[in-house]
């Protein structure tokens, strides 16, 4: 006959390997504590030390503590056995425990041992209470039974009932150490099935408690003595089978005691558990939707028991325990709130609403009773009862309490959210397998509110002071909802708003509010992808933005989202980088928008209207393709100041240039003039590559052959093509126009190539006529340079008398000065001018520093005024 | 060998990979770190109340090379990373004495 610890090994092996199979899944953790019995019951028989001490009459009782001695032995849990004597432990057991336990070390398995007296272990149990868990799920295994029988029963008389309240508040802190530590199981994507709030650990202190305070034997009691219903009950053993069966392939996949689901195990125990990929879910993500499933359920029974049935929990602290009518529907009972009657439920229906709206309304929890009253009537929320005005204005009060993550979170785990919001069904238990997000969908979405409603907590005060600044926060909290709602595919933003659409309309929502939910969903990832992909110093990138967004309000709000959005995702989605970046995002679009020139919806309507006409104006010329890059390249400003017909001519112009530069003709430029009769101007138009100076060189010139620069328009686009509009005095000699348009094209095509010294001979020019024309300044020449209207340049704004050359006097400068014009706008009011510059320096950042700033200012003043 | 270390812009970062892997580079590690250098941060006022953001965000690549690479990886970088306005980064050189791949022991120019 083989020894039992062979035996053992032998059943052990073909255990293991009928759970690998598939053939024992379920019931393994009975199947391995009756093996292990097995053991110990042959081997309590078989040891010579054993019975030695019964004939010495000193009797012992074998007994399994903790999880052994529930049964729930998963494959690397520890066996906790204790070796139970009457009083003293008698020398000679030290031989018995080494036939019992020797062999189950060889055999590599977790052992946890003691031997002790009745009296030891209750002065143990009551300094150590963990040590007295194990002993409130004391099993008999083998041995003098009434042994067992008085320790089980002084343990219940002399700890139990005198530190029940010590217990439970110890029990208390550590839930709340299991929270700090291991989170919350039942929404995270590796969760710890034991330990985690919501694994395995919750039933065991809901065993543990109804022990202390019902004097409950078995699970089972806690259905027949109506602690639980038969319900309850029922889906708490599905739910633990599941998580053990799951907790089993774990330990075996990992080949040691591990609790912590993590990603490298989960696609495989999706895979044994037979989960398939199926209706755009992966097998893992259903598998993680189950198991999460799950342990919210067992989480929140946990929770309900304990603020039901604990002394020291928190009902205790309020109230006397006497009965409070909050209406004629509901009351509140030692800080809960409870259905009066649950036939009222059945001829009002809406009472289901609007016990959440109490409780929201209270402060306080429905309680366990309440629950199960909303679980067993939610067949009675049906369409009528979706599209009631009064279950829509009760949720919409829900949404704006302070505490609506709370009530949210019992509708979610009743049931009753997804049975008012059938469109959050496919998405709530949705798992996305990534690394990225720690909830799933539907947890996500509540934890998204619930960071909007404690935004005030924030250390960023920026947060807080934004909030505030909403008139109606409402399509905020209901964006936060539902922003993700159409995660049950590709483009789930896009889908996600038609589906709110629906839901709003459902409610009745104001019509021009459900615009702004929609928008928000849309657009939830717009400024974090903006912020993290494109070019925030390139103002056409933002100013894009700025139109989609469209209002300062939905700016505020999207901004909000955007960041709990990104915090109730996870720290990968939401950290001090991103932030930086979104921040930096957000600021650009306020001033864009606070400014009102670029992105107003009358901006965006008439730069529509402009691009159209465009369109017809250059006609076949340019595919569709073409002409999108053209206006791609075209900087906003430019967009909204030039007609179309200007700028069309202007792409014909620039087509012309790129095919002259793709000969290696770097220097090339156009320019073309056209008389205006009606003004007796002309309009220059001037495009070539763009570089620190080019402007300058243009001014010059025509500054050299007399024409005098009444109002101009230089823009940068956005491949560093220079387009310049002037709108110049005619050629003071009439007849040789044509001729003198010939010269000032070779003055710049020889100043391009540095064989014209401009400065020298403008200079020449001046002398001369400075004797016959010098007049006396009439106005005080001002320069400003400003940093605060814009985010992108530096504005230089210059106020001074009209005078041939003036233009290159001043671009001149500001270029000896290393400064970068790239757009300007040059006016002429009479004799006066105003000019303002957009500007940056030689390495494409704003003017900052206050020593710049000045010495820009002084020299050109200096300039200007030694006139 | 040699490590080549760049500080680039976020959104220039797939530009960047792409390039590097178009030249044969077979692996890179991104980070993203914030700091400053002639880009400062900025000051925000919001309200009346100063927000200061003193780091700007960006993303650092690190990538081990044979010395042979190293000036056409260099190109790359200047290349893709480019926008021509401050704040485009900054290219680091490095030599590297060994590298050593943990799985199978081997060493020097067969662990890159």
């Amino acid at each position: 006959m083989t020894s039992p610890s062979v035996e053992l090994k032998n059943a052990r092996t073909e255990l293991l390997s009928r759970f690998s199979s598939g053939d024992v899944s379920e019931t393994f953790q009975e199947n391995y504590s009756e093996i292990v019995d097995h053991y110990f019951r042959r081997s309590v028989q078989e040891s010579q030390a054993g019975s030695l001490l019964f004939r010495d009459k000193k009797p012992f009782a074998l007994v399994a503590l903790g999880g052994y001695g529930r049964r729930d032995l998963c494959i690397h849990s520890d066996i906790d056995v204790l070796i139970l004597f009457d009083s003293r432990v008698p020398s000679s057991a030290k031989k018995l425990a080494e036939d019992l336990f020797y062999p189950l070390w060889n055999l590599g398995l977790d052992l946890g041992h003691g031997m002790r007296g009745i009296k030891d272990c209750l002065t143990l149990a009551s300094e150590n209470l963990e040590a007295l868990t194990a002993m409130m799920d004391a099993r008999f295994i083998c041995g003098e039974s009434p042994l067992y029988l008085t320790l089980v029963e002084r343990l219940d008389k002399k700890v139990l009932r005198k530190m029940a309240l010590t217990f439970s508040r110890w029990l208390e802190e550590q839930n709340q150490m299991r929270m700090a530590v291991f989170g919350d199981a039942s929404s995270l994507l590796e969760p710890n099935l034991k330990e985690g709030i919501g694994g395995l650990r919750d039933y065991h202190h809901l065993l543990w408690l109804a022990k202390a305070f019902f004097h409950l034997r078995t699970p089972k009691d806690l259905e027949y003595s109506g602690i639980l219903s038969h319900r309850e009950y029922a889906d708490l053993e599905n739910h633990l089978r599941f998580i053990h069966l799951v907790r089993n392939h774990l330990h075996q996949g990992s080949a040691r005691k591990n609790d912590r689901l993590t990603f490298d195990y989960q696609e495989r125990i999706a895979r044994a558990l037979s989960f398939k990929d199926q209706d755009g879910l992966l097998a893992v993500e259903q598998f993680l939707g189950q198991l999460h499933a799950s342990m919210a359920s067992i989480k929140s029974l946990h929770r309900s028991f304990v603020f039901t049935h604990s002394p020291g929990s928190r009902r205790h602290d309020i109230g006397s325990g006497h009965s409070e009518s909050l209406t004629a529907a509901f009351h509140m009972d030692q800080g809960e709130i409870h259905f009066s009657s649950a036939t009222a439920i059945l001829s009002d229906p809406l009472l289901v609403m609007d016990i959440f709206l109490e409780g929201v309304n209270a402060g306080r929890p429905l309680s366990l009773e309440s629950k199960r009253l909303v679980r067993e009537f939610l067949y009675l929320v049906d369409d009528p009862f979706r599209t009631s005005e009064r279950a829509a204005r009760g949720f919409l009060s829900i949404l704006k309490a302070p505490n609506a993550f709370e009530a949210l979170d019992q509708m979610l785990e009743t049931g009753f959210l997804c049975a008012f919001i059938p469109e959050l069904e496919p998405v709530q238990d949705r798992v996305q397998f990534d690394h990225y997000h720690l909830f799933p969908v539907g947890r996500h979405l509540l934890q998204t509110v619930r960071h909007l409603k404690t935004l005030h907590q924030e250390k960023d005060i920026l947060l807080a002071d934004i909030f505030l600044d909403l008139p109606d926060p409402a399509p905020l909290f209901l964006a936060a909802l539902f922003h993700d709602i159409g995660k049950t595919g590709k483009d789930h933003a896009a889908k996600g708003a038609v589906l709110v659409r629906n839901i709003l309309k459902r409610f009745g929502y104001d019509r021009k509010k459900m615009e702004g939910v929609c928008f928000l969903v849309h657009h939830h990832l717009l400024l974090a992808e903006t912020a993290t992909r494109r070019d925030l110093n390139d103002e056409k990138i933002v100013v894009q933005c700025a139109e989609r967004v469209g209002t300062i309000e939905r700016l505020k709000m999207l901004y909000l989202l955007s960041w709990a959005d990104g915090r109730a995702t996870g720290p990968r989605a939401w950290n001090d980088w991103i932030a930086n970046l979104v921040l930096e995002l957000f600021f650009k679009i306020l001033h864009i928008l606070e400014r009102g020139e670029l992105a107003t919806p009358d901006a965006s309507r008439r730069m529509r209207q402009s691009m159209q006409q465009v369109r017809s104006h250059i006609g076949a010329r340019l595919s569709p393709a073409d002409q999108e890059r053209l206006f791609d390249v075209m900087p906003p400003n430019y967009l909204i100041e030039t007609g179309p017909r200007a700028i069309a001519q202007h792409s014909a112009l620039y087509a012309g240039l790129q095919d002259t530069r793709a000969k290696g003709l770097d220097s090339a430029f156009c320019l073309e003039s056209e008389a205006e009769p009606s003004s007796g101007t002309y309009e220059v138009t001037f495009l070539a590559k763009d570089r620190a100076g080019l402007f300058s060189d243009v001014a010059g010139v025509l500054a050299l052959n007399n024409i005098n620069i009444l109002s101009a328009r230089i823009y940068t686009w956005r491949d560093g093509t220079a387009v310049d509009i002037f709108t110049v005095t005619p050629p003071v000699d009439p007849i040789r126009t044509e001729e003198i348009w010939k010269k000032i094209k070779r003055d710049l095509a020889e100043t391009f190539q540095g064989t014209l010294p401009l400065s020298e001979r403008l200079q020449q020019k001046a002398e001369p006529s400075l004797l016959s024309r010098k007049k006396i300044l009439t106005r005080q020449t001002r320069v400003i340079v400003d940093n605060e209207s814009s985010d992108f340049f530096t504005l230089i704004e210059v106020f001074t008398d009209d005078r041939i050359g003036l233009l290159y006097q001043i671009t001149h400068t500001l270029f000896a000065l290393g400064i970068d014009i790239r757009v300007a706008k040059i006016a002429t009011k009479g004799d006066l001018v105003a000019d303002v510059f957009y500007v940056l320096d030689l390495e494409g950042q704003k003017v900052l520093e206050r020593e710049k700033v000045e010495k820009i200012r002084d020299v050109l003043l200096q300039v200007l005024s030694t006139n | 060998m040699k490590k080549v270390e760049a500080i680039i812009k976020p959104f220039k970062l797939d530009d960047v990979k792409e390039g590097l892997s178009a030249l044969g580079v077979k692996g890179l590690t991104v980070t993203e770190v914030k700091g400053f250098g002639r880009q400062r941060g900025h000051r925000e006022v919001y309200r009346g109340a100063e927000y200061q953001v003193d780091f700007v965000s960006k993303i650092k690549i690190e990538v081990v090379m044979e010395d042979e690479l190293v000036s056409d990886a260099v190109h790359v970088l200047q290349e893709k990373a480019k926008t021509g306005q401050i704040g485009d980064g900054k290219i680091f050189i490095l030599p590297v004495e060994n590298a050593i791949r943990i799985r199978t022991g081997e060493t020097g120019k067969d662990a890159i």
